[in-house]
């Protein structure tokens, strides 16, 4: 039987092609709580709807800060931490409404905070060791819970229009946005990758949501895929078709062929349908 | 404590991602950035004896290619709509977003912040512009989230309004 609505979702990381190890984590899941009922003598299955739209995509990239070490364990910690915090608070993920809404949106707040004490516990670094970004969306459709810290990316690909939908957390944004510098100071400061907020050191959560549509996609990305693919060149690429893995696979090699400097990460979900 | 959401409504580039900067850190860029969907951010405020916990819900601005999502507006109390006084589209929108926020949620505390106040040279709007307001029942302030006339007054107008309007 063809589906004719569905989330098509996928994951890969690649080292690159000049960095010795690979410090990017990512995680594409699917949380499921579903009755299957085979056999039943009830006309109807009305009683078991509940359970029906019981479905949660979850996305996370994290990329361990360069130049420090333990880089490639902070974002692993990081990735770790959030699953064992999500996995403890489920029952906030199958089913959000209207009056429960902003619980689920302060947990996913607290996951975040949970996940950067345990990366400086881990660590104990107060501060100065291993650091990570963090970005992170769950889909219970159709709305996109996001939280992010850092300058990994979120894109939303809505009727052909590619847009970020998260702002890279940098100290050149920071300068820009406190009136230090202007736009092209910061361009030339070079703290363009320089993290006015990550994991482990300072965490400052951005959080926000986005209500998706059938055909519409989601990417989340490292530094590394958007250091070498422009925001054109990537939306060429989400609107070529396909499956999320043969898109981010796309990516990938897009990101590789123009130098592969730094590590790179994408996670995709596409709404397949009209 | 008291829980109270409220979304940003109105037209893209007004100023609403500034006004609630503002706001909650008493900041103001002059940098651009068109917002995608929702940011929320949270402002504790004191009115008498209540603590109140703000949910401000920054929603992308209209523009050609997006209409007002109505879905990001259910579980409001209230809404703050912006227009950028400098730009008499912005003001024209107004009533179409009121219409279409209530028909998605009923009628809620509302206001109006008349934003860039701080723009005297290029103000767009006149007297029987306010007037058409006002009479239409708009609590009408003008703002400029750069130097922040006008903006905590708007929000704890707002507030207040929300807390005596038990229903929401």
């Amino acid at each position: 039987m063809t589906r004719e609505r569905f989330i098509d979702t996928f994951g890969m990381t690649h080292v690159g092609k000049v960095r010795r190890t690979n410090e990017d984590q990512f995680l594409v899941a699917c949380l499921r709580r579903s009755m299957e009922i085979p056999y039943t003598s009830i006309e109807t299955v009305r009683t078991f709807e509940g359970f029906g739209e019981s479905e949660a995509h979850i996305f996370v990239v994290a990329d361990g800060v360069g130049g420090v070490p333990g880089g490639y364990y902070a974002s692993g910690t990081a990735v770790q931490a959030l699953i064992d915090y999500i996995t403890n608070t489920l029952h906030c993920c199958y089913r959000v409404d209207v009056d429960g809404e902003h619980d689920f949106i302060d947990q996913l707040e607290k996951a975040v905070f949970h996940t950067h004490d345990r990366v400086q516990q881990e660590y104990g670094s107060k501060g100065r060791g291993p650091a990570t970004t963090l970005t992170m969306v769950i889909l219970i459709w159709p709305r996109a819970y996001m939280v992010h810290v850092g300058d990994s990316r979120g894109y939303h690909l809505h009727r052909g229009r590619l847009r970020q939908f998260t702002r890279d957390q940098t100290m050149s944004e920071l300068m820009v946005d406190e009136g230090v510098m202007s736009e092209s100071e910061a361009r030339d400061s070079g703290l363009d990758h320089v993290l006015a907020s990550a994991i482990g050191v300072d965490a400052k959560p951005s959080i926000g949501l986005l209500d998706l549509e059938w055909g519409d996609t989601l990417l989340l990305c490292t530094d590394g895929l958007t250091k070498h693919v422009t925001d054109v060149a990537i939306s060429e690429i989400l609107q070529r078709g396909g499956s999320a893995e043969e898109v981010c696979r796309e990516l990938v090699n897009t990101a590789l062929d123009r130098g592969g400097r730094d590590n790179i990460t994408v996670a995709v979900g596409k709404a397949h349908g009209n | 404590m008291i829980q109270k959401k409220i979304c940003m409504v109105g037209m893209f580039g007004t100023g609403k991602t500034s006004l609630i900067r503002q706001f909650v850190y008493s900041k103001f860029s002059d940098k651009y950035h068109s917002s995608v969907g929702v940011k929320i951010d949270r402002k504790q405020v004191h009115l008498g004896d209540a603590t109140v916990n703000l949910l401000l819900w920054d929603l992308a601005g209209k523009d050609d290619f997006e209409d007002l999502q109505t879905s990001y507006l259910r579980g409001s109390a209230g809404l703050f709509f912006v227009a950028d006084g400098t730009r008499r589209n912005s003001y024209d929108q107004l009533f179409e977003l009121r219409r279409l926020a209530f028909e998605t949620i009923g009628d809620v505390p509302y206001v109006v912040a008349l934003n860039k106040a701080d723009l005297t040279d290029l103000w767009a709007l006149q007297q029987q512009d306010y007037d058409a307001l006002t009479k239409a029942h708009w609590h009408v302030l003008r703002t400029s989230a750069k130097t922040g006339n006008g903006v905590n007054e708007a929000f704890y107008w707002l507030a207040a309004e929300m807390i005596k309007n038990k229903a929401t």
